[in-house]
């Protein structure tokens, strides 16, 4: 979940006194470590941690059990901090805190005290770092549309890079719904959302969409979805679908057992209800995905959208 | 109403015999075929884990026969089996079948107990109050019905490497369930289960024989039913070696009952705390007990460790990458076994024979 809290915890860290290295990525050079048959995102992590083994002195790997009130990550992050130290071959000391918010927010605040402690800080100084972190975090989750559609994905995360304050136009505007890292990052999405901006796609993600606002969509199903990932993105894509976009992406990771079983619900509701309103695209991801692949898709998905207004606006 | 239910391994046997006993109309879903998991293939997709294709395909095949209600065992996070009705559901209305649902819940919350009064409203009315009598009396039958198949599939694995005709237990391991299974009062089952064991005793057997002790774990659907796992339990027997498992109905059923005192489910904390070496938190399903049970297995001298896991499964994928280190750190051959709806079962065989073979080599070379 670099792709979300990275603002939060690069400030804590660095509050700390601590420099914060990331690896590099994988890119088009680097050989991917195959440590277990995961999907995606997960061998990039384990990836990244390769990487990045001999370079740093702790590497922090949270165990992102809960990262919202009532609902549940992936089963695969619980074990992600084991994964990373037997692939590491235990060579590196991995900052391995839980987190976990359904015991409330203060064991949220508890597990970063912990973390601090680990690193030799006092109990104040992890306290201002907490602080910091946390505005940090709030001050980039607001003009986060913006930064997406006129920074680069790769400057995205980049704190120091301000925003720039004037956009260009778009003639459309199109809902992206994943997972974070399915959507930023560069190895998994190869740039996609580069690509879309340059056909001319504003990008709306399920950030800005506020929590009551996927609750009302996810509320009356006949069992709660309990993974906050997955609510969050069967929730936008309902919200989207019913409108305020031109077209709406779904991103997923291959065997992502979350993004599976909720793709088929997604898709088997949208034909009870009588078929989606609006163009919708699903796109699967992994490390054979290519970029010219992705570029047809995004540019037949394009031409459906266009074709959509024009014969709408004939009707009308 | 006709209520039906998923198959699972021996599973259709003591769910028929509650329905039986309480005189509740019944379909039996027919016995997981290829058709049953080409129909659940067909109406989900790839990455969905094995297991919900089984349930959905015998849903399917149940209601084409006339079943009109369901009883699916609920369960929780983290696994994706806690949201198998949810998408199920959704995919039966598309596919324009007229069910009603049940779940079991599988704790008893007030959450639950609310929703299962919702569930059964209108059921309750077609149920007669013979129907609700007798149904403490059916589910003691059934769990009576439960314990007996699993002794005897217990029984089975242990004479099964000393057979001398191959294939021969697997053949009275049949018919002696089939008599459990056509035993209609407590004291013919009695009879059918006294019969059923002296049958397998009986059968000729070679007792020079060594046999390897292998250990079966995984996710417990796979471990469970052989139309899943392709008989991997009979293949291992018929091959030489003595399998133990440890998900059987009785231990799931105790441990969600939080029967813990119960030795066989206390087996499972046991594995829990083995597993705490490598896994620093409750992955969730089986994966923990999985890496804990190679890890014990180890230390008390078995030969080998088969781990079975649906393709795609999310808890058993961490296990398998933490197994691959076990196996090399505890000095014991682990072989993972990752099952969907190819058709696999040749190669199976082969890898089968392959680590028998290996594991030969190992107790040779000691």
């Amino acid at each position: 979940m670099f792709y979300r809290y990275f603002p939060f915890w690069k400030i804590f860290f660095e509050g700390l006194g601590w420099s914060v290295k990331t690896s590099e990525g994988v890119r088009q050079k680097e050989k991917i470590v195959y440590f277990e048959d995961s999907c995606l995102p997960m061998k990039l992590l384990v990836t990244h941690a390769v990487q990045l083994r001999e370079k740093v002195d702790y590497l922090f790997v949270p165990r992102l059990v809960s990262i919202h009130r009532s609902f549940i990550m992936c089963p695969k992050f619980r074990g992600a901090p084991d994964i990373v130290r037997l692939a590491t071959e235990r060579k590196v000391s991995v900052i391995d805190e839980t987190i976990d918010l359904r015991k409330g927010g203060v064991s949220f605040f508890q597990s970063f005290l912990k973390i601090g402690k680990k690193l030799g800080a006092s109990k104040q100084e992890s306290k201002n770092a907490f602080r910091e972190a946390e505005d940090s975090f709030s001050r980039s989750r607001k003009g986060w549309m913006d930064r997406i559609n006129r920074l680069p994905t790769g400057q995205l995360f980049e704190v120091n890079i301000p925003t720039p304050s004037e956009g260009r136009n778009f003639p459309l505007r199109v809902a992206f719904i994943g997972h974070p890292y399915n959507l930023f990052d560069v190895d998994i999405s190869k740039g996609l959302l580069s690509l879309a901006k340059g056909l001319g796609m504003e990008i709306v993600t399920s950030d800005i969409l506020s929590e009551k606002e996927i609750d009302r969509e996810v509320s009356n199903l006949s069992k709660e979805i309990y993974w906050s990932s997955g609510r969050e993105i069967v929730g936008s894509l309902f919200h989207f679908l019913s409108g305020g976009v031109d077209g709406v992406v779904f991103l997923t990771s291959f065997k992502c057992g979350i993004d599976a079983l909720l793709q088929e619900f997604i898709k088997r509701r949208l034909k009870v209800l009588g078929g989606p309103s609006l163009p919708l695209l699903i796109l699967s991801l992994d490390e054979h995905t290519s970029r010219e692949g992705l570029m047809t898709r995004l540019e037949a998905f394009r031409d459906v959208i266009e074709e959509r207004r024009s014969d709408s606006q004939i009707v009308v | 109403m006709k209520v039906t239910f998923p198959r699972l391994g021996s599973m259709h046997i003591f769910c028929k015999a509650i329905a039986e006993t309480a005189g509740i109309p019944y379909v039996l879903p027919p016995e997981t075929s290829r058709k049953t998991l080409t129909l659940g293939v067909l109406h989900s997709n790839e990455c969905i884990c094995l297991p919900f294709k089984m349930i959905l395909g015998n849903f399917i095949e149940a209601l084409q026969q006339g079943a009109d209600t369901i009883v699916m065992v609920g369960s929780g996070p983290p696994c994706r089996l806690g949201l198998y009705d949810l998408v199920q559901k959704v995919i039966l209305e598309d596919m324009g079948l007229h069910y009603r649902w049940l779940t079991i819940p599988p704790r008893l919350t007030w959450g639950a107990m609310w929703k299962n009064h919702e569930e059964t409203k209108e059921l309750r009315k077609e149920l007669s109050a013979k129907n609700v009598l007798l149904f403490p009396y059916g589910l003691w039958m059934g769990w009576k019905k439960m314990m007996a198949c699993e002794g005897l599939e217990r029984l089975a694995m242990k004479v099964r490497p000393l057979e001398i005709k191959k294939g021969e237990t697997q053949r009275r391991l049949k018919k002696a369930l089939s008599w459990v299974d056509e035993a209609k009062t407590a004291k013919v089952l009695e009879e059918a289960i006294r019969r059923g064991k002296a049958l397998l005793e009986e059968m000729e057997q070679d007792h020079s024989r060594r046999p390897f002790k292998v250990a079966v774990v995984g996710e417990l659907y796979t471990v469970m039913d052989p139309h899943i796992n392709r008989g991997v339990e009979q293949k291992l027997g018929e091959l030489g070696a003595e399998v133990t498992r440890t998900s059987w109905f009785s231990t799931h059923i105790l441990r969600t009952m939080r029967k813990n005192k119960a030795d066989r489910a206390s087996e499972r904390v046991r594995f829990f705390e083995a597993s705490k070496a490598y896994l620093g938190y409750d992955v969730g399903a089986e994966c923990n007990v999985s890496v804990g049970e190679a890890i014990l297995r180890s230390k008390e001298g078995y030969d080998g460790v088969v781990h079975l896991m649906p393709f795609a499964c999310m808890p058993e994928t961490t296990a398998s990458g933490i197994l691959t280190k076990v196996g090399k750190e505890w000095d014991i051959p682990i072989l993972t076994l990752i099952l969907d709806e190819q058709e696999i079962e040749g190669r199976i065989q082969t890898l089968l024979e392959a680590f028998v073979e290996m594991l030969e080599w190992k107790r040779r070379a000691a």
